[in-house]
């Protein structure tokens, strides 16, 4: 029993490498960016097939797609803003690949978002465009001057948190992630009948979205706190 | 042995998580009941806190898994 469940939590930590590229003495190939061409590519299949002919007048498919478009505007304006709706790009790209990689676990792949490097490399994008977006709201000198806000002497705290922030959302993202992988893996090695599928719908379904959710909503939060100019 | 007693205290942590999660949902319910109109305000705030307060458990579970294949 304990050997089972100790190779089942071996065989999630690894990570696979699917083949490797024979150039440069050989690039590994992980699992994690070969489901992630996979996600590219349906995701890309279906933005042709869904807004090929746009017509003045939806049909049903259109009417499905602006609905799902509207509600991801929505969502974002309300987090950022007017003013930020120029991240709305970013935000809504994050958040539906986040969607994809954390349900596809349900296909019987191995989610992208359970190996460290992906979220490692996703906590970075969003952290340099936050500096990025308080930059350029703010102006260079504005943007240095907001460190010492709302008090001077709490300046290395807000220094401390441009390392923090993205620290924070990489472990989260991957740790609660590597968490459900686990936990399935030790039920599925435990009790291979029906059980599985009920602990399925919240760790692979709810706790995967939720999570793809809290991704976005803290960039566009951290976002929405750089942009913010007082007057 | 050592190594999944460490593991072990280390996974403690989602005490801490779990108590402050628990009471800010309680709160959350008690405010929703208070002000039903504000509940979308409510919601988007208790997720955000849940999320921070979730983050401890978090570093708990990759300490022990940390403690456990590497040490």
């Amino acid at each position: 029993m304990v050997e089972k469940l100790t190779a089942a939590i071996e065989e999630t930590m690894e990570t696979q490498v699917v083949f490797t590229i024979p150039i440069f003495g050989g690039i590994p190939v992980s699992s994690s960016v070969v489901v992630t061409w996979i996600i590219m590519a349906v995701i890309i299949l279906l933005s042709i097939i869904f807004t090929r002919n746009l017509k003045l007048v939806p049909d049903k498919k259109q009417v499905i797609i602006e609905a799902f478009v509207s509600f991801l505007r929505n969502f974002c304006r309300d987090q950022v803003g007017e003013k930020g709706m120029r991240y709305f790009p970013y935000l809504s790209t994050v958040l539906i690949y986040l969607g994809f990689s954390n349900l596809i676990g349900l296909f019987g792949f191995i989610p992208p978002t359970k190996d460290l490097n992906v979220t490692a490399a996703l906590a970075l994008m969003s952290i340099i465009l936050i500096e990025v977006a308080g930059i350029r709201a703010k102006g260079t000198k504005g943007w240095l001057k907001s460190f010492t806000k709302p008090v001077a002497i709490i300046t290395p705290l807000n220094v401390l948190e441009i390392g923090i922030r993205p620290l924070s959302l990489c472990m989260r993202l991957f740790g609660n992630i590597l968490a459900a992988t686990i936990i399935m893996e030790m039920l599925k090695a435990i009790v291979p009948v029906f059980i599985p599928v009920v602990f399925s719908l919240y760790f692979d379904i709810f706790d995967g979205l939720i999570q793809a959710y809290v991704f976005v909503f803290l960039t566009s939060l951290y976002i929405e706190e750089a942009i913010d100019v007082e007057e | 042995m050592s190594v999944a007693i460490g593991a072990a205290i280390a996974v403690l942590t989602g005490i801490g998580a779990g108590i402050g999660i628990g009471i800010a949902t309680g709160k959350a319910v008690e405010a929703i009941a208070r002000q039903p109109e504000a509940k979308k305000d409510i919601r988007s705030s208790l997720i955000l806190g849940c999320a921070l307060a979730e983050a401890t458990a978090i570093y708990g579970l990759i300490v022990a898994l940390l403690i456990l294949f590497f040490l």
